[in-house]
């Protein structure tokens, strides 16, 4: 599921959506310190970050419902001067969304195609078209006091492209879903960037979904950039020889010995988060490429095998965005 | 094609590119007005707090007929009473509606999918305080059935309508807008709802001072002050004594000013910095527009009050041959009816009298008859002059209202003001007026119970059907 980087060839077009030095401080206390990227039509970009690392501060920035103190943006060639104007040009799903609760979901994305100039017939046809699209038109009569959390989210889709924009904000969208409306949503969002051709924000703390859908990230850390782009650029930044391996509890001091002996690694300990996992360090790799890298990782599995060890997982720390994203926040924390 | 154009495409209807304004939409304040009032009306909460309402009212209307002290109160006082209480209510109300209006909208997180929006803040304003202002013509029609009982086919109910109507709205305005204006710096209904009570209780506060601190020159500079205290003196003055409006006009400059103040708050001020946290940015020249906005409520307020005390007093005014008539010799009458005389003041001597004090008492001719109390039958009973040339007359009109049946006799007394504290004068009495009351049928309270039971009845029986007919055009489906 992850969108594919390799084929990307250099995107001549302007950007969708541009940030230029973006500052914030509420009081003494800076809360986003000078955000630059810019984003193409169709890609979905992901801000990741710890709590307070000014995600939302950037979206609320964004969407014009907060002023920045410096720099400015520029939505679908639309500068941040004129407000009004980047509003019709933008659908959000902040987070949180509240919904009034004795209206029913025809009727809530009629309202609101009517606020963006449509008229009474044209909003109402428009709604029951999104609520197609989001899987909700069975229930496009029914109260929205009455839907799950999961309708709720995709009803809050539906009011985002109730303006057909140019550039949709979803803010933790699948906050509080489960793993299935979680996937059915981001399913959502990527068919909507796709088929829509639209720039796609997507905020979230699940590192996980933003590795499944996003093309580009942002990392955020009190306020910076602490890495950003393509996600398998950022991916890349981080150390890749390091491998993790989990055998059963009771054979750990055994694999540590045979693995120390291997003349390819540096160091071996058991993990600290997991039972059963050991982190072994190889020596630098990256000079040898991929290749030499997989010959590491047989001989090491080679050596487990013969010494009769059962091996019930391998993986390569660093290979995933969870791992860049621990390491990165670690580093600037220190 | 134009932009809004919509065309089908592969089962999905597609915009043919970003949404602008079509000719023929609505204005914007228009959709958010109506869909207000949909929250309001079809939501449950306006039906809810009508029924609140009209509960109270009955309540009212019921002690009101069923004491036998107040059954003495003349039929115009009841209705005055009534419309006063109406409006306290309802004004009550229209504050806490507009104190709900965008806190809760915070609150409830419904607030930035609003803000969103292309829609400038003002017409958001505007379509949300129209919404407000919409309790207060039902609580108008409500108030009615229970105005005309205790009115008893007296010919106040008109104009009770009419000035309730009229100044209920101008204050609907103000208080509406003063409860958005809370909501606009509150981040919570808690805040927003305390605040407004605050301010509610604050207005009620001259209407509880003691008696001369009412009358006295601080007690009415603070209730004309006070838009509702101001409103209610004036609704007093005129529909239960019969003052002439030209005396009073001045009592409504505190309430229109009041009203024009908060609007020109809501609008020029708030409108424009409405944002998702409450109040507006922390900027500078905000901060002191939100003071200056203040100092000119206050200023303004007391310059009016000042004028108006200064007014009032440049309102307010020797001995020889002095003389006062009257024009009315007797009258047979009911009780709760009103009525009107004058009298005449001449000085037929030579020299310029004294100032002058003219007096009103009221006798019962039957001895064992109920006690008078005047002040019950007239709340002007004195007026004083100022010396009157020699040769010279002044005419001064009285309203009396009939509270116990009986035979009575009503006398002027003239007295002209000694000229210090170890002088006197002599008091020249005039002709009296015999009066003859007879007797009223007394508002029965098996009477006013159908409308005190039926006005709640009937709304709820409203709310019922609304209900009914808004769950047969939705799904009731449960969630999946």
């Amino acid at each position: 599921m992850v969108p594919s980087d390799a084929a990307r060839v250099p995107d001549t077009r302007p950007p969708i959506l541009l940030a230029e030095d973006l500052r914030k401080s509420y009081g003494p206390r800076p809360a986003l310190q000078g955000l630059s990227f810019s984003s193409q039509a169709g890609r979905i970009l992901g801000f990741l970050g710890p709590n307070g690392a000014g995600k939302t501060t950037a979206i609320r920035i964004l969407t014009t419902m907060l002023e920045p103190d410096a720099g400015h943006f520029v939505v679908d060639g639309i500068s941040s001067e004129y407000p009004e104007e980047i509003r019709r040009r933008i659908g959000v799903l902040p987070e949180n969304l509240g919904f009034p609760r004795q209206i029913t979901g025809i009727e809530y994305l009629t309202y609101y195609g009517q606020l963006y100039g449509r008229t009474k017939t044209e909003s109402r046809a428009y709604g029951l078209a999104l609520l197609d699209e989001v899987g909700l038109l069975q229930r496009a009569r029914s109260l929205v006091g009455t839907y799950s959390h999961g309708m709720r989210q995709r009803l809050g889709i539906a009011r985002a492209l109730v303006n057909d924009p140019s550039v949709v904000f979803l803010d933790e969208p699948t906050l509080g879903l489960d793993p299935r409306g979680q996937q059915e949503l981001l399913s959502l969002v990527q068919r909507i960037a796709q088929e829509r051709m639209v720039g796609v924000v997507l905020c979230s703390h699940a590192l996980s979904e933003i590795e499944a859908v996003c093309n580009d990230v942002i990392i955020l850390l009190s306020g910076r950039v602490i890495a950003s782009g393509s996600v398998s650029e950022v991916v890349g930044q981080t150390q890749r020889n390091v491998l993790r391996v989990q055998v059963p509890s009771p054979s750990i001091s055994r694999a540590r010995q045979v693995l120390k002996a291997l003349p390819s690694v540096m160091k071996v300990a058991p993990t600290d988060k997991v039972a059963g996992w050991l982190r072994v360090e190889l020596v630098d790799v990256a000079d040898g490429g991929s290749s030499k890298a997989y010959q590491f990782n047989n001989k090491l599995l080679g050596a487990l095998i013969r010494a009769k060890i059962p091996i019930l997982g391998l993986e390569a720390e660093g290979g995933r965005l969870q791992d860049v994203f621990l390491q990165l926040t670690e580093e600037a924390i220190k | 094609m134009s932009d809004a154009t919509i065309r089908l495409k592969d089962k999905r209807i597609v915009a043919d590119s970003r949404v602008k304004p079509s000719g023929s939409a609505v204005p914007t304040w228009w959709l958010v007005f109506i869909r207000e009032l949909a929250d309001l009306w079809i939501g449950g909460k306006a039906l809810i707090l009508t029924l609140i309402y009209s509960l109270v009212l009955g309540i009212m209307v019921y002690v009101l007929a069923s004491s036998e002290e107040l059954s003495l109160i003349p039929p115009k006082e009841l209705a005055y009473e009534m419309l006063k209480n109406a409006m306290a209510v309802s004004l009550f109300i229209g504050l806490i509606i507009g104190a709900d209006s965008l806190s809760g909208e915070r609150e409830r997180a419904t607030f930035e999918s609003l803000l969103l929006t292309p829609v400038s803040r003002r017409q958001i304003i505007a379509g949300k305080f129209l919404a407000g202002l919409s309790f207060w013509p039902a609580a108008l029609v409500i108030a009615v059935p229970y105005l005309q009982v205790l009115a008893q086919g007296d010919e106040v109910l008109g104009p009770t309508i009419l000035w309730g109507a009229l100044l209920g709205t101008v204050l609907a305005v103000a208080y509406t807008g003063l409860g958005m204006l809370a909501s606009f710096w509150s981040n919570t209904n808690k805040t927003s709802y305390f605040l407004s009570l605050g301010l509610y209780i604050l207005f009620l506060v001259p209407a509880q001072l003691p008696g001369r601190a009412q009358t006295g020159a601080a007690g009415q500079f603070l209730q004309w002050v006070n838009p509702l205290a101001a409103t209610n003196h004036f609704l007093s003055k005129h529909l239960v004594n019969y003052e002439p409006l030209s005396l009073y006009w001045p009592w409504l400059e505190s309430p229109v000013v009041f009203a024009v103040l908060v609007l020109g708050l809501l609008f020029l001020f708030a409108g424009p910095g409405l944002r998702l946290e409450a109040g507006r940015s922390s900027k500078f020249w905000s901060r002191l527009a939100r003071k200056v906005g203040l100092a000119v409520i206050v200023c303004g307020m007391v310059s009016w009050g000042a004028s108006t005390v200064m007014a009032s007093r440049e309102e307010q005014s020797k001995e020889g041959d002095l003389q006062i008539s009257i024009d009315v010799g007797y009258r047979i009458v009911k009780t709760g009816d009103k009525v009107e005389f004058n009298t005449v003041v001449t000085n037929n001597g030579t020299e310029a009298s004294h100032p002058l004090i003219v007096a009103m008492n009221v006798i019962n001719l039957d001895a064992k008859g109920e006690v008078v109390d005047p002040e019950d039958w007239s709340p002007q009973r004195t007026q004083y002059m100022e010396s009157l040339a020699a040769r010279q007359s002044a005419s001064q009109h009285w309203i009396i209202n009939t509270i116990l049946d009986g035979n009575y006799m009503v006398y002027m007394v003239l007295i002209p003001a000694p000229d210090s504290q170890e002088t006197t004068s002599q008091p020249v009495t005039s002709s009296g007026i015999h009066l003859t009351v007879t007797p009223f049928t007394r508002l029965n309270p098996g009477g006013v119970l159908p409308y005190a039971i039926g006005g709640p009845i009937i709304l709820l029986a409203a709310l019922v059907l609304i209900n009914r007919l808004r769950r047969r055009s939705i799904d009731l489906g449960s969630s999946k």
